[in-house]
């Protein structure tokens, strides 16, 4: 209570300034009518922190129905007896955003968009009609099936394109070459050569024509959250979210293939910039590692 | 839109209201209480407690100072809405499926189910608002359905007549005074159960719900049918949106045909048509579970749907919902 008791220790002393102490919360009034308010506080790892916040201040005013004005005065009752106002979390909560856009021709845009989203549409329809031919004997069958395969060379066929060609589309002039000179070609640049390691090649290369590299992923990204963001512009065949071997959480980067180039580069123009769990997204086409 | 979704229910919801100023929601369910919550935040203002089964239907007097609701435990009661009291009880011979006040609110009606040797009955009770608790112990009205049970019944315009929906799909017309049946229309496939009835703002038309995939939007006056809906599913409830002209469908395969049936998620919407065109014009996702109950805020900015799932979901219309017009109605605007 005395004056020397309270000051026992010149530690204790007002004047010395205390590290630890808080700078009190400051309030400011803004030109534009807002406000800014600097506070302090010391958070779970007892650093200091401080926090600036603008409060704008809008004053709604709203013309209620008396009777439902004095509705908003009636205390809570039952099993929500006591219970502070607003709404509980244990009762209330809010749904993810539906987006309801009523159209004439609804039925028509759902079919279309169940097409386009689904994994049956899209190629499928446009290939229903196109028949498979093996490029060694004409067979109804892909060329990696051929029972030939390794007795017969392709035939040469220039109108080959009206038939459906299990291979690459964008097969490499080199491969032209391979039947229709005596020279050697060596296997891998053959056309049509349907050994394990050209065919391997050849499916890395088209897929990466089709592959995005998307990178400032978050780390709590899933390849299905990424499916489903990517699958709208496109039928995508392949997701490859880089994932610690330890932690599995994501590295922060992912690939995805498309199935069309189209929807690639629609995919890409469109998702660059994405904002995806707060961070936004690099979308660029993947180079090849070579 | 983003919907609220209110969990207060354990068990499947059965009926949802609306009041008439559309600041609170009642909810009934299987569970033995009602809930009441404020429409604009999904805040729950409290809860009924007293009656001892699943309870079937509620409805709130025009004024809010009462709430009825219709149970399996074979009553109905009455309750104070400000403060969750229950200051009346009336004891039926079986359950009571539906509960509506007139459009005054001085007269409430019953219906009664079928059953143990009952037939189903609607019975009309005169409502006292001076002293809550002094209400009249007798049915001012008992028609009694001798042919197909009523499964819903609700009141015109004025109250003038009695419009029900009976379990053989057929909806019939009766005095409001003297119970005296005055037209009976086939208005749904035969034996395809009317689920729900709910009537325009000014009661003079009302939908129907049926069992057999279609609503019917009716004239109160001559039942006369003026349009139909037709969906994919059982439908479970219908209401006709005020502002807008929709009507909005819910429904879904019955719980119970659930595994036995394709099983498309798709079903469990509530389903926007277009009340003159009798277009679907779209659907609103979220439930788990067939809807059992839709019901639209008087002012039509919002609406409210239950389900299955025992979750109750209030949509607040967002600016898509109040643009959307066909080419002939922003053609009638220009003029």
């Amino acid at each position: 209570m005395s004056k020397p008791g309270n000051r026992a220790d010149w530690a204790d002393d007002e004047e010395f300034d205390d590290p630890s102490a808080l700078p009190a919360q400051q309030i400011t009034t803004n030109k534009d009518g807002t406000k800014t308010v600097v506070s302090y506080y010391i958070n779970d790892e007892s650093k200091k922190v401080k926090v600036t916040r603008r409060i704008k201040t809008t004053v709604v005013r709203e013309h209620v129905n008396p009777q439902v004005a004095e509705r908003r005065s009636w205390s809570k009752f039952g099993l929500e007896k006591g219970h502070a106002p607003g709404p509980s979390f244990d009762t209330t909560s809010v749904g993810e955003n539906i987006a309801f856009r009523p159209s004439v021709n609804w039925k028509v845009q759902a079919a279309e968009e169940e097409k386009n989203g689904g994994e049956k549409g899209g190629m499928k329809d446009q290939l229903k009609d196109k028949k498979v031919k093996c490029r060694i004997c004409s067979g109804e069958h892909f060329t990696a099936r051929c029972p030939f395969k390794d007795t017969m060379a392709p035939v040469d066929d220039s109108a080959g394109g009206a038939g459906l060609e299990a291979g690459d589309e964008d097969a490499p002039a080199a491969g032209g070459l391979g039947a229709g000179t005596s020279s050697y070609v060596p296997p891998h640049l053959r056309k049509g050569a349907a050994s394990g390691g050209e065919r391997m090649a050849g499916k890395f290369e088209k897929d990466d024509l089709a592959t995005l590299r998307v990178t400032n992923v978050s780390e709590l990204a899933e390849e299905a959250e990424l499916r489903d963001l990517f699958e709208r512009f496109g039928r995508v065949t392949r997701v490859f979210l880089a994932r610690d071997r330890e932690t599995q959480r994501a590295k922060g980067f992912a690939f995805i293939s498309f199935a069309d180039r189209d929807d690639a580069a629609r995919a890409c123009d469109k998702m660059d910039g994405f904002g995806y769990r707060h961070l936004i997204l690099r979308v660029e086409f993947a180079k090849r590692t070579t | 839109m983003r919907p609220i979704l209110l969990s207060g229910h354990e068990r499947s919801l059965n009926q949802i209201k609306f009041n008439r100023d559309g600041d609170l929601i009642f909810s009934v369910a299987k569970d033995k209480i009602v809930c009441a919550w404020w429409s604009a935040n999904g805040e729950r203002l409290g809860t009924y407690a007293g009656h001892q089964g699943a309870i079937w239907t509620v409805d709130v007097s025009p004024n809010t100072i009462l709430l009825a609701t219709g149970s399996a435990d074979n009553t109905v009661r009455l309750w104070n809405v400000k403060t969750g009291e229950c200051v009346k009880v009336w004891d039926f011979p079986t359950a009571v499926k539906r509960v509506e006040f007139t459009p005054d609110g001085s007269r409430l009606l019953a219906v009664t189910e079928k059953r143990m040797g009952f037939l189903g009955t609607i019975v009309v009770l005169d409502i006292n608002y001076d002293g809550l608790d002094v209400q009249a112990e007798e049915p001012s009205l008992r028609i009694t359905c001798e042919e197909s049970k009523a499964t819903v019944a609700g009141w015109s315009f004025m109250g003038k007549y009695i419009i029900a929906g009976h379990e053989d799909g057929s909806v019939s017309q009766y005095d409001g005074k003297t119970g005296e049946q005055l037209e009976n229309v086939q208005a749904h496939e035969f034996d395809h159960q009317i689920n729900d009835l709910q009537f325009s703002p000014d009661r003079t038309y009302f939908i129907t719900a049926s069992k057999d995939k279609s609503a019917k939007l009716m004239s109160s006056r001559n039942l006369a049918i003026l349009k139909t809906y037709v969906a994919d599913t059982p439908l479970n409830s219908a209401c006709i949106t005020p502002k807008k002209e929709y009507v909005i469908l819910g429904g879904g395969q019955a719980a119970m045909d659930v595994t036995t049936t394709s099983a498309r998620q798709g079903k469990f919407e509530a389903r926007f048509y277009h009340k003159v065109f009798e277009d679907e014009i779209g659907r609103v996702r979220g439930h788990f579970g067939p809807l059992n109950t839709v019901h639209v805020h008087p002012s039509g900015t919002a609406y409210a749907s239950g389900g299955e799932d025992g979750y109750v979901r209030v949509h607040h219309f967002d600016k898509s919902y109040f643009d959307f017009m066909y080419e002939v109605e922003r053609e009638q605007m220009r003029r």
